[in-house]
């Protein structure tokens, strides 16, 4: 029990022990110390510190230094390093003091485990201070009285420790304060400087791990001075144009320092500096006259001093300064020059006569006016004209001829040497040879070669190229001795047109011209192309040539790009010269895009897209095709026409069968003698005009007739046998369509019957009934000139024919011819049949016409026809037909309105052989 | 004299002399413009006549050029070290009648001060020189100085400036005497310098 409360005693003891670790004098003292008490270190050095236990707190609370541990800043030191001294005294050594940090603690282990700060000490690690090197001291005169010494040194490596650095400065037998840096541990500056001295200066550092001073610095103040610049500095110019005379005031004193002097000078807006020589200023003065300077000049002058023997430093520039110096007469006359213009009279000059200003080092003052005098040399008795002009150019009026211009400049102070400028009548003299230009730092250098003769000078001569505007002229003169000069002013990219003329002392020679750019670059853009003329194989391309300003050099070729869609592209250089191209070789009915690159020398550009296709044929291909084409044609058709005629027959036979001649048939032995009523209208109108298709026309010729064959022959027999036993074939055929003329009728019936009765004159159609071969044969209707009636029963067949479509319903006509030899024979014209095959009422019917011509020297041919041309083509077969018949289109015209009428008057005609009567 | 014959020595004593005949100009140059601002600032009449101070050398002499090159040294010595202890009276005065009002002239007593004694300095090195023992200063000083009167105090200022400014003007031709070259004493060549 006795124990447990001792513990706890001692343990209160304890934490009341080192809770006042730092109260050793206070009411609570440590348990223990640390030695040393926050020691400096050099870096890099061993350390050892001590733990030192207080004795009451040994026997109280029952530590000892074996429990002792150190710490770093909250981590524990190796043991290894602990060293146990005495039961009160434990050390820790440190091989280096970079590893060591703040605070160093010393801690114990209080029964074991629980750790207890006994002690801590804070540590500072540095370096001691390095020599301070370079040092150096300049004397600033500050006024004219004071002066301030500032020295400089290099303070070495950092310390990591409060270090003190002192310029220190003292006589042999004087000591002087200490110079104390502020903010600053390189320099230091002293107010209190004594010259003609010799002075002890140097440099101390000072910190926690030691001292080091600098080498010192031994020397006089006065020798290190930079005194102030020459102050009030003014320029006043002399009688002489050449001198100005410069005066200033010295801000240190002569008994201090002699000084030497430095003077500067520049024309004002020049930036080069031109200094007098240092031997003419190396005495102490207040002013110096500067000789040598350009009359009526203005110029900048700036002084700076030193002591005299070069000991010390210069002082600043002081400020600039200008004066202008007086004028002086021009030191020469003029550059002249002049521009004949022939334009305005004849065997009269215009001259233009232009001259440079002065420049000013020529001037050497204000140019007040130019003198100009023009002496007529080609006649010596005419005077000498004299012109004052203030501008620089002058125009005269002068008859042809040679002339001595003479150019004098005056300003105030005097005139300058004369300008002479000879005129002759011809520039007859040799010229230059060889003339060049080379672009040489941004000039243009312009060479040529001197003729054999001595050259007085040379102008030359240069003007802007533009295609705007005129080219003004700038021009510049050289002596005489010289090959080439540099013209100023030239731009790049531009061209520039340069003569050059050799003056001689009694003439002046042609000039020589070139072209120039200073600088050239490619195009500023490209030629634009396009097609003159297109072939199947080639395209003529045209372009304009670039303007001068697009130009930007000389254009040394073209070069034409072109291609097809897919195709490559192929490259065609051409001479700049050319403003035409044709390319060739190019394939036919193809697109090809075309463009085109101008070149100078430093690039080129290229101008926009152009296309064009090629023809599909070459000229004259087309006619070449299509004339052979339709000859071939026309003689196909003709070769054909001659078969068709030849095979006329054959022909006929297949498309156009024989009608039977109804003369011949039964039917023809009887005549009706009542002409029946027929009504035409409803025929034209089941067959409107127009509703023809198919016009066939079957020419049978008399003399043909023989050439029938037996077997051809035999339908009409038969049919006439056929129509005498049976009137059904004949019946059934629709209204007789012959297109006879009344003409026709009327020359028929002009044999025996008056013209009124020939119009009342029924014509009967006649049907020929002819079988083709084995076919059933067609029914054909010819027209008949017979008067007689139709049979009742066909009659009444007519009736009823309307939109009948059955051949055996279709009214017929008949026309009965005197018989077979007369019908061959006296056929007037033709007879025309129609044959209707039902269609659709407007759709195109067959149309068949049949003529029958005893002559048969027309030949007629199958002609198919359009609708909307089937009149016409009607009354042109017509026509055709009646040539021969001396028989009138328009009768024929007339021919249908006759038909009308037909059924109002039908009388019987004079049956005549093979005729019938009315029954 | 042996140093004296080595040309280090030589150069030494040009190198002296010349400071010294500088040194003499601009502290004669400094001496008169704190005359004029002593006058000013003391309230005293420039042209007021004073009596010679005693304990300086006066520095007219009669049968200056015969006097020899120690001798010159020795004379400039002895009065130069008098004018430090002067000035340095005078700077103690000035601060205890000024104390800070006027701290141009103090610093400009001063610069004189620290002049004079640049100047003694130098004629101690040229004594060196010449091998010849310098003079003890205590023994050679003036006496002190008796209590004056505030007014006695600025007439013996002035006195003192004006006798220093004279001593300038001697101590530079002094000096050029000695720089001179000298087949007797066998010294180097002497100096072109004039001030």
């Amino acid at each position: 029990m006795f124990s447990r409360w001792n513990w706890v005693a001692c343990g209160f003891y304890l934490v009341l022990s080192i809770c006042s670790p730092d109260a050793s004098g206070g009411l609570v003292q440590s348990c223990g110390h640390i030695i040393p008490e926050s020691p400096v270190l050099a870096l890099g050095s061993n350390f050892t510190a001590l733990c030192i236990l207080n004795e009451s707190c040994l026997d109280f609370g029952n530590i000892y230094a074996s429990q002792i541990i150190w710490k770093i800043k909250n981590r524990l030191v190796p043991k290894e390093q602990y060293r146990e001294i005495n039961r009160t005294v434990s050390s820790v050594t440190f091989n280096d003091t970079s590893s060591l940090a703040t605070p160093l603690t010393c801690n114990i282990l209080a029964d074991g485990q629980i750790e207890q700060n006994i002690y801590g000490i804070t540590v500072t690690v540095g370096l001691a201070p390095e020599k301070p090197k370079n040092l150096s001291c300049i004397v600033h005169q500050v006024s004219k009285l004071t002066y301030v010494m500032t020295c400089t040194w290099n303070p070495g490596r950092h310390t990591f420790l409060d270090t003190q650095f002192r310029l220190k400065y003292r006589w042999p037998e004087e000591v002087f304060p200490d110079c104390i840096p502020k903010d600053v541990n390189n320099s230091c500056t002293v107010t209190d400087i004594q010259f003609f001295v010799n002075t002890v200066i140097w440099v101390e550092a000072t910190n926690a791990l030691g001292k080091a001073e600098s080498d010192p610095l031994v020397v006089d103040p006065i020798d290190i001075v930079k005194p102030l610049a020459p102050q009030n500095v003014s320029v006043s110019s002399e009688v002489l144009s050449t001198v100005l005379k410069l005066s200033w005031e010295n801000s240190i004193l002569d008994p201090v320092m002699k000084l030497k002097f430095n003077i500067r000078y520049r024309i004002v807006g020049d930036t080069n500096w031109m200094e007098i020589p240092s031997e003419d200023t190396a005495s102490p003065r207040t002013s110096f006259s500067v000789q040598g300077l350009r009359p009526y000049t203005e110029y900048v002058f700036s002084i700076r001093c030193m002591k005299e023997d070069g000991v010390g430093y210069w002082s600043d520039w002081s400020e600039e300064e200008s004066g202008i110096t007086t004028e002086d007469q021009p030191s020469k006359g003029p550059p002249i020059w002049r521009i004949i213009d022939t334009s305005h009279l004849p065997a009269f000059w215009t001259v233009h006569l232009i001259w440079k200003a002065l420049k000013p080092s020529e001037a050497n003052g204000v140019i007040l006016q130019y003198e100009v005098a023009v002496r007529d040399k080609s006649s010596l008795s005419s005077p000498v004209k004299k012109y004052n002009v203030t501008g620089t150019n002058h125009t005269l009026e002068l008859r042809e001829g040679t002339y001595e211009v003479t150019l004098i400049a005056r300003n105030s102070a005097g005139a300058s040497p004369p300008s002479v400028l000879l005129i002759p009548a011809s520039n007859s003299k040799a010229p230059v040879k060889n003339l060049r230009t080379i672009p040489k730092h941004d000039k243009l250098w312009v060479g040529w070669t001197a003729p054999n003769s001595y050259v007085l000078k040379y102008v030359i001569e240069w003007c802007l190229v533009s295609s705007s505007s005129d080219c003004i002229i700038e021009w510049q003169i050289a002596h005489g001795d010289v090959q080439g000069i540099y013209l100023k002013g030239i731009k790049p990219f531009k061209c520039y047109l340069i003569t050059v003329y050799p003056l001689y002392a009694d003439g002046q020679g042609s000039g020589q011209s070139v072209k120039a750019y200073l600088k050239q670059d490619r195009p500023s853009k490209g030629p634009t192309v396009q097609t003159k003329k297109v072939g199947k194989a080639e395209a003529v391309l045209t372009w304009n040539h670039l303007t001068v300003e697009e130009q930007n050099g000389f254009i040394r070729n073209y070069t034409i790009l072109y291609k097809t869609i897919d195709g490559n592209e192929t490259v065609v250089t051409v001479d700049p010269s050319k403003t035409e191209y044709t390319l060739s070789s190019l394939t036919s009915d193809t697109l090809y895009t075309v463009r085109m690159m101008a070149s100078t020398d430093n690039g080129s550009r290229t101008g926009p897209d152009f296309t064009f296709t090629t023809q599909k044929f070459g000229k004259g291909e087309i006619e070449a095709i299509v004339v052979p084409v339709c000859l071939a044609f026309l003689l196909i058709v003709l070769l054909g026409v001659l078969f068709c005629f030849n095979k006329r027959d054959l022909i006929k036979k297949h498309i156009w069968p024989i009608v039977p001649d109804p003369s011949k048939s039964n039917i023809a032995q009887w005549s009706p003698q009542v002409p029946a009523k027929h009504n035409f209208n409803s025929k034209d109108q089941m067959y409107p005009e127009g509703s023809f298709t198919d016009v066939s026309v079957v020419e049978i010729e008399a003399d043909d007739k023989k050439s029938f064959s037996e077997q051809d022959l035999k339908p009409f027999d038969l049919l006439k046998k056929e129509k005498s036993t049976s009137e059904g074939h004949s019946s059934g055929i629709g209204g007789s369509s012959c297109m006879s003329s009344p003409r026709q009728s009327v020359s028929d019936s002009d044999e025996g019957e008056t013209t009124q009765n020939t119009s009342s004159t029924v014509q009967y159609s006649t049907v020929v009934l002819n079988g083709y071969r084995d076919q059933t044969p067609v029914q054909v209707f010819s027209r008949s000139e017979s008067t007689q009636p139709l049979l009742d029963s066909e009659e009444r067949s007519e009736d009823h024919a309307g939109g009948a479509d059955s051949t055996a319903q279709r009214q017929q006509y008949f026309r009965q011819n005197g018989g077979q030899d007369e019908t061959n024979t006296d056929r007037p014209c033709f007879e025309r049949a129609k044959q209707i095959t039902h269609a659709h009422e407007g759709d195109l019917v067959g149309f068949v016409q049949l003529q029958i011509s005893g002559q048969s020297s027309q030949p007629l041919g199958l002609v198919g026809m359009e609708k909307n041309t089937q009149e016409a083509a009607v009354s042109n077969v017509l026509q055709t037909c009646t040539e021969g018949q001396t028989v009138r289109p328009e009768t024929v015209e007339e021919n249908p309105l006759s038909v009308d009428e037909m059924p109002k008057s039908y009388l019987p005609q004079t049956v005549r052989q093979g005729g019938y009567m009315p029954q | 004299m042996a140093a004296a014959d080595s040309p280090s020595a030589a150069l030494r004593r040009r190198d002296l002399c010349s400071r010294g005949i500088r040194l003499a100009g601009k502290m004669r140059a400094d001496v008169v413009d704190l005359l004029d601002a002593y006058v000013e600032q003391q309230g005293l009449d420039a042209s007021a006549s004073v009596a010679a101070v005693e304990g300086v050398p006066l520095a007219a002499v009669e049968r200056w050029d015969e006097q020899t090159g120690t001798q010159r040294l020795l004379e400039n010595l002895a009065a130069y070290r008098a004018f430090r202890a002067l000035l340095a009276q005078m700077l103690e005065e000035q601060r205890e009648q000024l104390g800070e009002a006027d701290a141009g002239l103090g610093r400009a007593l001063a610069a004189v001060l620290l002049q004079v004694s640049a100047f003694a300095y130098h004629l101690e090195e040229l004594l060196r020189l010449e091998s010849r023992g310098i003079p003890g200063e205590e023994g050679d000083g003036p006496p002190p100085p008796p209590r004056l009167s505030l007014f006695e105090q600025k007439l013996r200022g002035l006195g003192v400036l004006r006798e220093l400014a004279q001593w300038a003007v001697r101590s530079g031709r002094d000096l050029r005497q000695l720089a001179k070259p000298s087949p007797a004493n066998g010294a180097a060549p002497g100096l072109a310098e004039s001030p």
